[in-house]
């Protein structure tokens, strides 16, 4: 790998300017001291062997279910390129001082913003610089000033051609991204494993170890054993995976703002019945869209009154709510003299030579050369980012105060693998600093990127090497490891909404497949046979798929379908749209499942893949069962599962929807009477999409009679698969949960169900009145309407999640009026 | 003059609310032209908390929770209030309106604060409409408080104070398009012309004590909450214009609360859980002389 590399680098290259630094080959050709080390073992990785380690990634990533979502756009595969970024300790150093300078920095300048300001009336900082940035919230000024609001910040570095670092950006409200280096060092570490243990590099995780410590720190008053909380905007959130995974490691609950509530300017979570304090949160939800009542307005992921219990010291937000102002880009060139004022010392670690416009000279420099500048809005609400084009200079001179212009970046470069072997790509590297202790320790490793655009950009690992053998990982010696770090379970209304609906929609994308394998073996044998016993059980079983996702189903189609309700989550009862849904579940609850779920989606959209890639229509029936293989592994994975609220609402879920798919199955087919053939197969298909098939068997001899599958799907009380069985079940789950009384809504819904099933009588149902069996469709008619008003009950009193805040107004804004 | 002020807001729905989280900004300033005595906000049904801090801009705001169940919710604050007469410093009021602008005036000591004044904010945006309509009062060179009474006179004239004509959603356009509005309108619309052309001014909130009708009794809770703004003077003033009824804001007028414009300081604004479909609003201001 390294020769081929270091070829690509001597390659003259397109590019004007001076060449990128290369963080593997130094200008003379010779390797960097860091890949010195490395070399021996970097020796053995071919091209091909590259290929396939990079699959293996694939694989790993898609396993550990690790998405990402660009903004706008729908989530897609996390991507991680095989090759680290690896830095010597010598050339690290400058920027770990840099960093914990520049953080302690930050941090010293939020306390003046949100306190006395002298920074704006001595003009070290012009005012308009603040007051013009929508991260300034003058909601959290007028109180006592949190000393330390920044906990954690990140900031994205490069190297100029030098091989000076210099800083990008720096982001410090709700710094994402950790949980993704986290990952990416998981993967590499098993991918490159003799790589990994030759190079001497630090380990991660006690850093880990660093963050928690400070969130656990940063509890206000004397709590001592402060609840901290991750506060997410939800699964649809562009970072959802990072977010659980930072909650899980660090074994705090991951909560969304209805699962938290004020009182007496206290947050609260909702558990389940009563109310516990918290004592930190940590927020990944945008500063503006955290409290409705005084921030925005139109917030759902809030927590009404979270401003005020902040004003009141009873709860600690981090980082500290209006720490985004200094994320601020025209702060850069203000810096070095902000430093200077506040720390007493200079500015160790540059960023990127930026122009704020709203100091006229500035504006008149670089104004004839504003196009080779790079020209954004101070706090980057320009939706587009970089502002170009001819109304740029107009957009500018009516507030130069909201620009700044910045040199384009001179990335380092580093080898990454394409098509044509590992190539030389233009990098930028995520920092993570956090507070420990008095001082600020910046993560000795962090979040590589590969400069793309337009699609999900290829993140790196990367290593910084020890500079001693025996030097302790992150240099942290003080830090205790974490044991037995588990979140504690965060029973709130909403996870255990989450968890029915996992359970819900894992058994609705089962009972689906099996209807699809079923339709198509019989369509596989009988579609040129529509007049056969096998054609017209076809037609039967295709008025159900009807039913189920209403489409045409024309025959010379009909393998199109089925491809369609495997494949497109766009299509209504489609399988895919039901994984989908089971997914967006799971990741609401990530922090509270088994990492081996993600396994099982890995398996799906491996199966999903073989699907869209092979026109062969026998694929269909591979997929389906691979995906149906891959959903009993996840009643494997559940049946591991603590015995708690969450697992209970789980089942409670599957035995629903098992009902439900049972009266579906039976109305239609066993309601009517065709020949004694189709009947025959028309039976037999229902056994075997109700999996009872071999039940059947052994109970019936093989004979199948009408009142026999109805006994099996309907009142055995030991078919795990019939109504009885699984209305039975929901009731003793139910019986468990803390808010039942015995005479809750849900509990007399499933009395009546069992007074109902227990009121039929089997002969009289199977009696045929002409084509059909009326009092089976009236019972399936009962059975379904008692079943989906359980369903509702079950959400209402034991899942009803929080209203919706809404505004004093409700008819429509209004205001009073006045003379 | 001193004044009783009893304001009281009142909000009724049509089904049961759960919890209501409000903010209020309904306690008059302590300033050096206004003193302010007894001063009370009661919240019914009782609030279960209920807080007063200082904001941003040193006003008084009350967080208050209600977490019982009701349908009708009423803010009532009732103080006692003295205001002055301000005397003026007229070398001041003539600068020319040019050298009042934060940005040029660094020697002035609280230019740097005065500077979030000038910026645009959500609702009063530095509209052109606007820039060229106070381009007609701010003449080249002329002094300060003439530039900006000629301005208020204009707006008082050019644009119909209507009831209904606006909403709290109205764009500084739409106000242009209507010529017709309410004071907080009138207010937005100032702060817009002068804040265009680099001066700094504040959107006010407060009240005005009106005069009974000739021969009639007061009539209590007849009078209303009302707007004006305040303009920076570079030396230590500010110089406070009601376009409404084109005067000076004197000592008929109590000072409640100041920011960027009705958005900062609305007198009572929260949060509601509940499934109710309507909401009725009644204020009642009453500015009794005592």
């Amino acid at each position: 790998m390294l020769q081929d590399y270091s070829a690509a680098v001597a390659q003259p290259t397109l590019t004007a300017g001076p060449p990128r630094y290369d963080e593997v080959v130094a200008p003379d050709g010779s390797l960097r001291p860091a890949w010195k080390a490395l070399a021996g073992a970097a020796i053995g990785l071919t091209r091909e062997e590259l290929q396939r380690i990079s699959g293996d990634v694939v694989r790993f990533l898609s396993d550990d279910g690790v998405r990402y979502s660009r903004p706008g756009e729908s989530p897609s595969w996390w991507r991680l390129d095989p090759v680290p970024i690896v830095v010597s300790a010598e050339e690290w150093a400058p920027l770990e001082v840099g960093l914990a300078q520049r953080t302690e920095l930050l941090n010293a300048i939020l306390v003046d913003l949100y306190g006395p300001q002298t920074l704006l009336s001595s003009r070290v900082i012009p005012p308009e610089l603040v007051f013009g940035h929508a991260g300034f919230l003058r909601e959290l000024r007028g109180g006592p000033v949190d000393q330390h609001p920044l906990l954690v910040s990140a900031s994205d570095v490069t190297r100029t051609a030098t091989g000076d670092w210099q800083v990008l950006a720096d982001r410090t409200g709700a710094p994402s991204g950790i949980g993704y280096a986290m990952e990416n060092r998981r993967v590499i570490s098993r991918v490159v494993p003799e790589l990994y243990r030759g190079a001497g590099l630090h380990r991660v995780a006690p850093f880990f170890q660093a963050v928690r410590a400070a969130m656990i720190d940063a509890a206000p008053g004397e709590a001592s054993d402060p609840r901290v909380v991750l506060l997410s905007p939800g699964p649809q959130s562009e970072t959802a995976y990072d977010q659980a995974f930072v909650a899980s490691s660090l074994g705090f609950p991951l909560v969304q703002g209805s699962d938290l509530v004020v009182r007496d300017g206290i947050v609260w979570m909702r558990a389940f019945g009563r109310l516990e304090r918290v004592d930190v949160i940590v927020r990944r939800v945008d500063a503006s869209y955290t409290d409705p009542l005084e921030l925005r307005g139109d917030s759902h992921l809030g927590v009404t009154g979270l401003v005020e219990a902040v004003r009141r010291g009873t709860v600690r937000v981090v980082n500290g709510l209006g720490s985004g102002v200094v994320e601020n880009l025209g702060l850069a060139p203000f810096l070095a003299r902000a430093c200077e004022v506040l720390l007493d010392e200079p500015l160790r670690l540059p960023s990127i030579r930026s122009y704020w416009l709203g100091d006229p000279d500035e504006l008149e420099q670089v104004r004839p050369r504003l196009e080779e500048l790079t020209v954004r809005t101070i706090d980057r609400t320009d939706p587009t980012g970089a502002l170009e084009g001819d109304d740029l200079l107009r957009r500018v001179e009516a507030e130069p105060h909201r620009f700044v212009a910045q040199e384009r970046p001179h990335h380092s470069q580093a080898p990454a693998l394409g098509p044509f072997g590992v190539q030389p790509e233009p990098v930028v590297i995520r920092t993570f600093t956090v507070r420990h202790g008095s001082a600020y320790r910046t993560l000795l490793g962090g979040l590589g990127s590969i400069m793309e655009t337009g699609r999900v950009p290829r993140s790196k690992d990367v290593w910084v090497l020890k500079a001693r053998p025996d030097e302790p990982d992150q240099r942290l010696l003080e830090v205790l490891p974490m044991t037995n770090v588990r979140a504690p379970a965060a029973m709130v209304p909403r996870v255990l909404e989450d968890m029915f609906w996992f359970g819900r929609y894992a058994e609705r994308a089962e009972d689906t497949l099996r209807l699809v394998i079923s339709a198509h073996g019989l369509a596989q044998d009988f579609r040129s046979r529509p007049w056969s016993a096998g054609g017209q059980t076809l037609r039967v079983l295709t008025r159900k798929l009807r039913d189920l996702s209403p489409s045409p189903f024309e025959e010379d189609a009909f393998d199109d379908e089925l491809r369609s309700l495997l494949l497109d989550p766009f299509r209504p009862g489609s399988v895919a749209q039901s994984v989908a849904s089971l997914r967006d579940a799971a990741q609401a609850v990530r922090d509270q499942l088994s990492p081996d779920v993600w396994r099982v989606f890995g398996a799906i959209d491996r199966a999903a893949g073989t699907l869209a890639d092979s026109a062969l229509s026998h694929q269909v029936t591979d997929t389906a069962g691979r995906m149906l293989t891959a959903i009993s592994a996840l009643h494997g994975v559940c049946d591991s599962m603590m015995r708690d609220d969450g697992w209970r609402m789980i089942m409670v879920g599957r035995a629903v929807e098992r009902c439900q798919q049972v009266v579906r199955l039976l109305d239609g087919t066993v309601t009517e009477r065709r020949g004694i053939d189709v009947d025959r197969d028309v039976l037999t298909t229902v056994l075997m999409v109700a999996e009872s098939a071999v039940t059947h068997r052994r109970r019936y001899r093989g004979y199948v009679r009408p009142a026999g599958v109805v006994e099996l799907l309907m009142f055995d009380a030991d078919n795990p698969r019939s109504i009885s069985f699984n209305v039975d079940r929901a009731a003793e789950l139910l019986r468990a949960l803390p808010a039942s009384t015995g005479s809750t809504r849900p509990e007399r819904l499933l009395a009546d169900l069992q007074g109902e099933l227990a009121s039929l009588e089997l002969a009289s149902l199977v009696v045929i009145e002409g084509e059909r069996r009326p009092h089976l469709e009236q019972a399936v008619a009962t059975v379904r309407g008692l079943l989906s008003r359980f369903a509702d009950a079950v959400l209402e009193v034991h899942l009803a999640s929080a209203p919706t805040p809404r505004s004093f107004d409700l008819t429509r804004p209004t205001r009073e009026v006045a003379p | 003059m001193r004044y009783r002020v009893r304001h009281t807001t009142t909000y009724t729905y049509d089904e049961d609310v759960s919890d209501s989280y409000g903010i209020a900004h309904v306690t008059p300033r302590e300033l050096p032209w206004q003193h302010v005595g007894q001063h009370d906000v009661t919240v019914d049904p009782g609030a279960t908390d209920q807080w007063a801090t200082s904001d941003h801009y040193g006003n008084t705001r009350t967080y208050f929770q209600v977490d019982q169940p009701h349908r009708v919710l009423q803010v009532e604050a009732v103080s006692d209030v003295e205001v002055l007469t301000e005397v003026r410093d007229e070398e001041a009021d003539a600068q020319p309106w040019e050298a009042c602008r934060p940005a040029g005036r660094r020697d002035v000591v609280d230019a740097w604060s005065a500077t979030e004044l000038v910026l645009r904010s959500e609702l009063v945006p530095h509209a052109p409409l606007a820039h060229a309509y106070g381009a007609e009062s701010l003449r080249p060179g002329r002094p300060l408080v003439e530039a900006a009474m000629d301005l208020m006179h204009r707006i008082h004239t050019d644009f119909t104070y209507e009831q209904g004509a606006s909403t709290v959603t109205s764009t500084i356009d739409d106000l242009f398009e209507a010529r017709a509005g309410v004071c907080q309108d009138f207010a937005h619309l100032t702060l817009a012309c002068l804040r265009s052309h680099g001066l700094a001014a504040r959107y006010v909130s407060g009240y005005l004590a009106t005069d009974p009708p000739p021969g009639k009794e007061r009539i209590v809770g007849a009078d209303a909450s009302h707007a004006w703004v305040s303009l920076w003077v570079p030396g230590g003033t500010w110089l406070a214009l009601d376009p409404t009824n084109d005067q000076l804001a004197g000592e008929r007028y109590v000072t409640t609360a100041w920011g960027r414009d009705y958005a900062d300081v609305p007198p009572v604004k929260g949060v509601i859980y509940s499934e109710a479909k309507t909401s009725l609003l009644d204020v009642e201001v009453d500015v009794a002389p005592v």
